[in-house]
């Protein structure tokens, strides 16, 4: 018979007698866990950036204002990437003797690659359907304030340019609408095939070109980068990360905070696979050492062991990814109604990777205990007392926080991040190790003047220093690790709230002349409206920085550059608007002089503008100077208006104005912008309702998402903790049984149980706080950022969580010692 | 003179000056020391001694368990203390076999794998007839699926007779054997003992306490103080 089979017939007999219980529960939850989130992470992610791609129509565009070279499209094309052409410029309509400025959308073949169009038939308006191509030749869709403000129908005419087009739908949603506030015109849909006949494409012409591309996931990458090198500066690459920040953010920490619970959780596991392959290891000794004397070789009792562990891992590997596959299921079940219909298919890849997951875990966690069984003498078949040397703690630990920072690695893709992570990580545990020798030391100087139940309670945990020490930190660690994953969800959600708290505004109003402004503001406050400041917005465009041009300051692709191209809104206000923040400088006081900005802090950076700059703006033709005096910070994603510029009051009086707000309409007040629109006609209101409910039911799904794992993450800890605690009882038991034996009554035991694993669970409890303030300190400020916030609570409460779990377990584990008469217990062990 | 030779050329066993002694924080502690001994092939030694004599030491270092501090040790011509680890054991797989006083059968295996493991080392086709042929010898035919909890001290000694002569070792050290068990008992396993022996013609070094065993044995070896005496 061969060793692999007497591999196979110890693995199996370990298993019956339930000798491995632990170890296989604990992998099959890292790889339950790993292959669940991977699969759920990817799957989500996946559908998550389809649909966010949807607001792009497509996942990856060149926005320009000319045609591209046609072998850029001839690369897209060898990339195997789907292709769709949109061209959008201003066009006046005139229609029974009305005038009206539209914006006219010409789409290709294929458009929209990624979403759907909505547009109905009826003049009702009810029967919207949803569409997978735009208009027919010949036809046109129109909004339908078109129809309204030019007197027309579905069916009529509508001349666009000098093309003669039919309207057949009234269009109600496109996926790609910029909500920006200069596409307020309303839209008209035609096909690319008519615009060459409408003539209004001229050189000089005012036009977008948007090229847009879909396909896989890796083409659009090499194609992105491929093409980044090439652009000019009037080349714009879009994506969903680049292009819509308020969505793309929120993707991006979701996507982190899924990573981050993924390695939380393998983390958990990997301790618990560590104590039970060290409980494992300590209870092979014996049966090690009688191989050994029956002739075994060091390096076959290592193949004995460790193809049992290779056997094991892959059959728990097996059945945790086919727990982790039906978890997922379970889970996308559960958030059916939330998620998006269209779910994109589980791959394979994250399968192999939870089963990869499994077998690598387990072989960095267990190798190290494992190994020692390698050293166990022949002799301790006569002398029990014989150990082997605990491995070297360069390979526990290389091992362990190899596997470790290889996730990391696969996560953040930065490998800075990673070895920062690692040396951040790798102090904070050897500055808890000398804490707790110091603690244990110390109370070993107190031990003399307690009481007999205190001083039994600690004399365990101060007998084997190194273990007690082994122990706080692997609980530490896994408490600290279930913190983190429950202050990061909690503040990740709130952060979300409050970008997009219920009433956020969902509609802008532009254009308000100076002298409407007052009667405005006070419609919107009769109707009890909540609406936010109203700004006096003046067009002008920044031309120099210190007497030099601007162009001198550009990098290619930046803000700065952005900001530059184009006229800004620029605005005075007495006081600083609402989460803007003063970053450098100071705000004007009421009676200081006029011709000071204050500039956003992140143009300021990329046009290297400093305090006490000179600015010079040109409006219409006029130069306007003025000199920085602070530098704010301000979140462009609260839906209300914000500006890089902003003036000191009386520096822009002098030039024509107009004011914009923003406002919270509900749903069941929206007749009242009709009666707005009726009674200030210039003006234009801007519904962004529909995009904010898109970006809330988004991040709405990201929050069940994220509750669920954290859930996951939870049980995965619990279950863990609880298993830890019960692979380091044998020594206890014994002793408990001992101590009866020798007359000590039950209550004093339990007691002292009670005291020695609670003090403990207290102890790992505070390490775990220093542990994840301190990681939840380094996540948001390097890689999530959100703001830090001081816990009182979780300083409270997670000692006191840890005193209760870990000595509940302990309590329940070495109950059978009050239990059971001693001698049986003696003898089972 | 030559007979001396031709003795010490057919031992089974062969020792000169054999010694043994552990560095403690009071100085050198000679555990066994000057032990030259010659065992031939089928003999029968009894080991005997106070507690802390040596005579564990002594049965550890022939079995090649542990290494000595000087001297050296031969088995069937072949210089145990030349050897490594991993070819002490080769040697231990090729020529002994063990009885323990606390048994030492693995808990997870049943009597039959027990008996079968050794020959399971050796890669041994037949283990399985082997050992069931071995376990009837016993008198345990019966119970070959039990695992060690399931059967009584005296038992498991037999099972753990039955696993030491699988091999048909050149050489079978016992270990107090019947330490575990009461007088019955221990009678009844030392007559298997002696029975096995016989027919297998093993060589036998037994550690013992009790001078009635010893007595059963060919020849009786008195360590005192780490030194045969």
């Amino acid at each position: 018979m061969s060793r692999f089979n007497l591999a196979l017939r110890l693995l199996w007999r370990d298993s019956r007698s339930g000798e491995l219980t632990i170890l296989i529960l604990a992998l099959i939850i890292a790889v339950t866990s790993s292959t669940a989130i991977a699969l759920f992470s990817d799957r989500l992610q996946r559908t998550m950036v389809n649909q966010a791609a949807e607001f792009l129509a497509a996942d990856l565009v060149i926005d320009c204002s000319t045609s591209i070279a046609a072998d850029w499209l001839t690369k897209a094309t060898q990339f195997g990437l789907l292709q769709a052409q949109t061209v959008e410029f201003p066009s006046v309509l005139i229609e029974h003797d009305e005038l009206l400025l539209s914006a006219i959308k010409a789409v290709s073949e294929h458009y929209p690659l990624r979403g759907l169009l909505k547009a109905t038939r009826t003049e009702d308006y009810m029967s919207e359907t949803t569409l997978h191509a735009g208009p027919e030749r010949g036809s046109a869709w129109v909004e339908k304030r078109i129809l309204s403000a030019l007197k027309l129908k579905i069916g009529d005419s509508l001349i666009v340019g000098e093309k003669p087009l039919t309207i057949s739908h009234v269009l109600t949603y496109e996926p790609d609408k910029k909500a920006n506030f200069y596409s307020f015109s309303p839209r008209v849909m035609i096909n690319e095939a008519d615009l060459a006949a409408t003539h209004s494409i001229q050189p000089g012409s005012h036009a977008h070109y948007f090229f847009q591309f879909s396909g896989e996931p890796q083409a659009i990458l090499d194609f992105k980068q491929w093409l980044k090198p090439q652009l000019n500066p009037s080349q714009h690459l879009l994506d969903i990360h680049e292009d819509r920040p308020e969505l793309g953010a929120a993707l991006l920490r979701a996507e982190r905070y899924l990573g981050l619970s993924s390695i939380l959780v393998i983390l958990i596991s990997g301790v618990a696979i560590a104590m039970a392959t060290r409980r494992y290891t300590e209870r092979h000794f014996n049966a090690t050492a009688l191989l050994r004397c029956l002739g075994c070789q060091q390096q076959e009792i290592l193949w004995l062991y460790s193809s049992q562990f290779v056997v094991l891992g892959a059959l728990a590997s097996a059945l945790g990814c086919v727990l982790g596959w039906f978890a997922q299921e379970v889970l996308f079940q559960l958030l059916k109604d939330l998620l998006p219909q269209q779910l994109v298919s589980p791959s394979f890849g994250a399968v192999l990777f939870g089963f990869t997951i499994g077998i690598v875990v387990l072989l960095a966690f267990a190798m190290p205990p494992l190994l020692r069984l390698k050293q166990v003498s022949p002799l301790r078949v006569l002398r029990r007392d014989l150990e082997p040397l605990p491995a070297s703690a360069w390979l526990v630990y290389s091992l362990s926080i190899g596997v470790i920072g290889l996730l990391i690695w696969r996560y953040t893709a930065d490998i800075k991040m990673t070895t920062t992570i690692l040396g951040v990580g790798l102090s904070v545990l050897l500055m808890l190790w000398l804490l707790t020798y110091g603690l244990l030391k110390l109370l070993r100087k107190w031990l003399p003047s307690m009481n007999l139940t205190w001083r039994f309670a600690l004399q365990s945990l101060l007998r084997n220093t190194s273990t007690t020490i082994s122990q706080i930190l692997a609980f530490g660690l896994t408490l600290a690790a279930m913190t983190l994953s429950f202050t990061v969800r909690t503040d990740l959600i709130d952060n979300w709230q409050q970008q997009l708290p219920d009433n956020a505004p969902n509609h802008f109003a532009l254009n308000i002349f100076p002298e409407q402004q007052a009667a405005y503001q006070s419609d919107l406050q009769q109707h009890a409206i909540k609406g936010s400041q109203f700004y006096p917005v003046v067009r002008g465009r920044l031309v120099e920085i210190n007497h030099l041009p601007v162009q001198q300051f550009v990098s290619k692709d930046s803000q700065g550059e952005n900001a530059t191209h184009r006229e800004l809104s620029l605005t005075w206000t007495k006081e600083l608007p609402e989460e803007n923040k003063i970053v450098a400088g100071t705000w004007w006081s009421h009676e200081q002089a006029a011709n000071f900005v204050s500039i956003e802090k992140k143009l300021a950076e990329s046009l290297k503008i400093k305090l006490g700059d000179l600015l010079s703006f040109t409006i219409g033709s006029q130069p306007v100077n003025a000199t920085v005096s602070s530098i704010r910070e301000l979140r462009w994603d609260t839906m209300k208006p914000n500006f890089y510029m902003i003036f000191s009051p009386g520096t822009l009086d002098a030039y024509p104005s107009v004011y914009i707000t923003s406002f919270y309409l509900p749903d069941t007040q929206k007749d009242l912008l009709n009666s707005l629109v009726k009674k200030y006609p210039s003006t234009t209101i801007l519904e962004v309702d529909l995009i904010l409910k898109q970006v809330k039911t988004l991040l709405m799904q990201l929050t069940q998402a994220i509750n669920y794992l954290l859930y996951f993450a939870l049980m995965a800890g619990f279950t863990v903790l609880f298993a830890a605690v019960y692979a380091t009882l044998d020594n206890r038991i014994y002793e408990g049984a001992l101590m009866r034996t020798f007359g000590a009554n039950r209550s004093f035991l339990r007691t002292t149980q009670w005291l020695e694993f609670g003090m403990l669970g207290f102890i790992s409890g505070v390490f775990a706080v220093i542990v994840s303030e301190a990681t939840t300190f380094f996540l948001y400020t390097h890689w999530m950022a959100m703001d830090y916030h001081f816990s009182l609570w979780i300083v409270i409460t997670i000692p006191l969580i840890g005193a209760l779990f870990v000595g509940a377990a302990g309590f329940l584990g070495v109950r059978q010692v009050l239990n059971k008469p001693p001698l049986r217990v003696l003898r089972e062990l | 003179m030559q007979s001396q030779i031709k003795q010490t050329l057919n031992a089974i066993i062969l020792t000169e000056d054999l010694g043994k002694a552990v560095v403690t924080s009071e100085g050198t502690l000679h555990i066994l020391s000057s032990i030259d001994l010659i065992i031939n092939p089928g003999e029968s030694i009894a080991i005997i001694g106070e507690s802390g004599s040596g005579k564990s030491t002594l049965i550890s270092l022939l079995a090649g368990l542990d290494t000595p501090s000087s001297g050296s040790i031969k088995l069937k011509g072949k210089s145990l203390t030349e050897m490594n680890e991993d070819g002490r054991a080769a040697l231990r797989n090729e020529l002994i076999g063990f009885v323990f006083q606390s048994f030492q059968l693995l808990q997870g295996l049943t009597a039959l794998e027990n008996v079968m493991l050794p020959l399971e080392l050796r890669g041994d086709k037949n283990a399985k007839a082997v050992a069931t042929a071995l376990l009837n010898r016993v008198g345990l035919g019966q119970r070959l699926s039990h695992t060690p909890k399931q059967l009584s001290g005296g038992e498991q000694q037999r099972v753990a007779l039955a696993r030491a002569f699988a091999t048909k070792p050149a050489i079978l050290f016992a270990d107090e054997p019947t330490g575990n068990l009461d007088s019955k008992t221990g009678e009844t396993i030392i007559n298997l003992l002696f029975e096995l022996n016989r027919e297998n013609q093993t060589t036998l070094i037994l550690v013992t306490h009790d001078p009635i065993l010893a007595a059963r044995c060919q020849r009786t070896i008195r360590i005192d103080a780490g030194r045969i005496v």
